[in-house]
């Protein structure tokens, strides 16, 4: 199956800066995938030169298995701070999408726009964070792409904008095939509605993987102080924390740990990632 | 698309039709009363040399509404290329790009480069119509005004009437497009397009225009009576002295005029003191000036020429205009350089680290 996104030695620069230097990484298709990594890991740059916003300075990048090019049916984007026309209505942006693709679901559409109870008269400028967030997605959407992509979609709504956000996003996967990758800051929204995950630093994929099988194989190890060399094969030491008698550990294995002297606890998707984040020299 | 275009364009598409409605009824209401005035002065059924009835013609219209029309109608000629640039042209990417809607737009299906080829199309459309409409009302309507002025080869009223005011809109729109992709903010992008057009509206009468005008020099021996308007000053220092003479042409826009030697040098004196010094007797210095078979040289585009060089000048705009098009077309694939320091400008840090370790 063709890879969603597949970067070789990808760089970007700016002038003299560099936003994304030698990436290279593979994006499954047909899953929900989420994107992590601290600001100026090139999250967003990444996701530009994906939907043909930008083009590369160096390196290669193929989405669907085809160049990005702008302006393509198969993918569609919605971007950072969610942009919509302030002066347009809602029934405006969706006949600005009927007329700019050839692909819309005018039906999709207005069905969406009805079950979030938006007036379609109602001015875009107007409308609340996560209402403009779901016009966005809804257009996006009902372009009916092969790979949806989401930069940050949810970072400036609150909390329940950010459920219902999220909530709409799960429903578009369940009902059709769309290949998804959003990017997010948010570590615990990506646990519930991504199933495989990419960790990015430094331009680098540090971890990419199924959410579930991060979640089965990394362990918090709590005990004696103690060298964690002293661990056995098979297991990798992702973080150690150390104080004058206790010692920590984020542990990956894949066999389960039963060493009495440790005390093994779970992990959830956001320590993982942080564990990664903060290891080895930053 | 072309939809899109009409529904962000439809405010300025209504400034343009209120504008050409407004053009087109001080024309039409001025109308009678303007034939009127060349009816009553005689100036409408006179042919040849019509010096007194131009005069009379011209005296009768600077009491009625329709001058306030003629220079109205001039100046908005005029000003209407800085308008559509930077009123219509400099915000039409700008403003996609600052507000990051590019990224919304250029993600349907439609390629950014098509995008903007349509709106280029469109409301490059929209400009030359008004300009075309406007001009064309005001060249028709300021007919007999021009006539009377003869005036109408000269830099300032050329460039308001026939096909050149279409090419200097079509220009000036392309200009604020393209400084609106290279800046990507409206505001500076607007600003620096008025200065940019005044610029070259100011620039190419100097520059381009004479090269196209293809002037025709003609020399003279220098008329020494009355009505040649001749003026002689002279510097006490050295004697040196500044000629000065009606061109003795009409209706031409007049490049050049000296007073030349019988040797082909220009005249700068010095003049005989015994015959032109205060003690001399009078009309003495007229017979040494009659001596020195002095020329006069005049180089000027006669007002016959005015269509020639308005469509000259209006292809050398229009190529203008192409070029830059296909310059902001090539340029769209390459025009965010500083979305990405936008987008991390407003970007939320991650979470703090959860204590471990405890």
């Amino acid at each position: 199956m063709t890879a969603a996104l597949e970067t070789r030695n990808l760089t970007k620069r700016y002038g003299r800066r560099t936003a994304l230097s030698d990436c290279t990484l593979t994006v499954p298709a047909g899953r929900v995938v989420g994107l992590v990594g601290p600001n100026g890991a090139g999250k967003s740059t990444l996701l530009q030169l994906a939907c043909g916003l930008l083009t590369p300075s160096d390196g290669d990048i193929r989405v669907l298995g085809e160049r990005p090019l702008g302006g393509s049916p198969r993918v569609a984007f919605v971007a950072q701070d969610t942009p919509v026309y302030p002066g347009f209505t809602i029934a405006e942006h969706l006949r600005l999408g009927a007329r700019l693709n050839p692909s819309w679901d005018a039906g999709y559409a207005e069905r969406r726009i009805a079950a979030l109870g938006l007036d379609p008269a109602q001015r875009a400028g107007a409308l609340s964070g996560g209402q403009r967030a779901q016009l966005a997605l809804t257009v996006a959407a009902a372009k009916r792409p092969e790979l949806l992509i989401l930069d940050e979609p949810v970072a400036a709504l609150d909390p329940l904008a950010r459920r219902g956000f999220l909530q709409a996003l799960m429903e578009l996967t369940a009902e059709s095939e769309v290949s998804v990758i959003m990017s997010s800051h948010l570590i615990a929204d990506l646990e519930r509605t991504c199933d495989h995950l990419i960790v990015l630093r430094d331009s680098a994929v540090t971890v990419a993987a199924d959410v579930d099988d991060l979640l089965a194989t990394h362990h918090r190890l709590t005990g004696r102080r103690q060298d964690p060399a002293a661990l056995s094969g098979g297991r990798a030491v992702i973080d150690q924390r150390h104080t004058g008698v206790q010692s920590t550990l984020v542990v990956r294995s894949t066999a389960p740990i039963d060493d009495p002297g440790w005390q093994v606890d779970r992990l959830d998707l956001e320590d993982i990632v942080l564990a990664y984040l903060t290891e080895g020299p930053r | 698309m072309i939809w899109l275009t009409w529904r962000q364009a439809r405010v300025q598409a209504l400034a343009a039709a209120l504008i050409l409605l407004a053009v087109l009824s001080a024309v039409a209401f001025t109308w009678p009363s303007l034939t009127d005035a060349a009816r009553v002065s005689g100036f409408a059924a006179c042919h040849g040399d019509c010096e007194a009835a131009a005069g009379e013609f011209s005296a009768l219209v600077a009491t009625r509404t329709a001058i306030l029309v003629y220079y109205a109608g001039t100046a908005l000629l005029l000003l209407l290329p800085a308008l559509a640039g930077a009123f219509w042209g400099a915000p039409l990417v700008a403003r996609e790009l600052e507000s990051g809607t590019f990224r919304m737009v250029w993600s349907q299906s439609v390629p950014a480069r098509r995008w903007l080829a349509v709106k280029l199309a469109g409301v490059g459309g929209g400009v030359v119509l008004l300009a075309a409409a406007t001009s064309t009302a005001m060249t028709v309507w300021a007919g007999q005004i021009d006539r009377a002025y003869a005036n109408r080869v000269e830099p300032v009223i050329f460039a308001a009437r026939g096909a050149v005011p279409v090419g200097y809109a079509a220009l000036a729109l392309v200009i604020g497009v393209l400084l609106g992709l290279l800046l990507r903010r409206s505001l500076p992008a607007m600003a620096v397009t008025l200065l940019v057009v005044a610029t070259v509206q100011l620039a190419f009468p100097v520059t381009v225009r004479p090269l196209l005008a293809d002037p025709v020099t003609t020399v003279s021996a220098l008329d020494l009576s009355a009505e040649s308007g001749l003026s002689l000053s002279v510097d006490e220092r050295d004697g040196s002295v500044e000629a000065l003479v009606d061109p003795g042409v009409t209706g031409s826009w007049v490049l050049g005029n000296r007073v030349l030697t019988a040797g082909g040098e220009e005249f700068t004196g010095p003049m005989d003191p015994t015959r032109c010094g205060l003690t001399a007797a009078h009309g003495a210095c007229l017979a040494w000036l009659g001596e020195q078979g002095l020329r006069q040289e005049v180089r000027h585009v006669p007002a016959g020429r005015f269509w020639a060089l308005q469509w000259r000048e209006f292809g050398v705009l229009a190529l203008l205009t192409g070029v830059l098009s296909g310059f902001c077309l090539l340029r769209t694939r390459r025009r965010n350089r500083g979305a990405e320091a936008a987008l991390t400008a407003g970007a939320v840090v991650l979470p703090p680290a959860i204590p471990r370790g405890a």
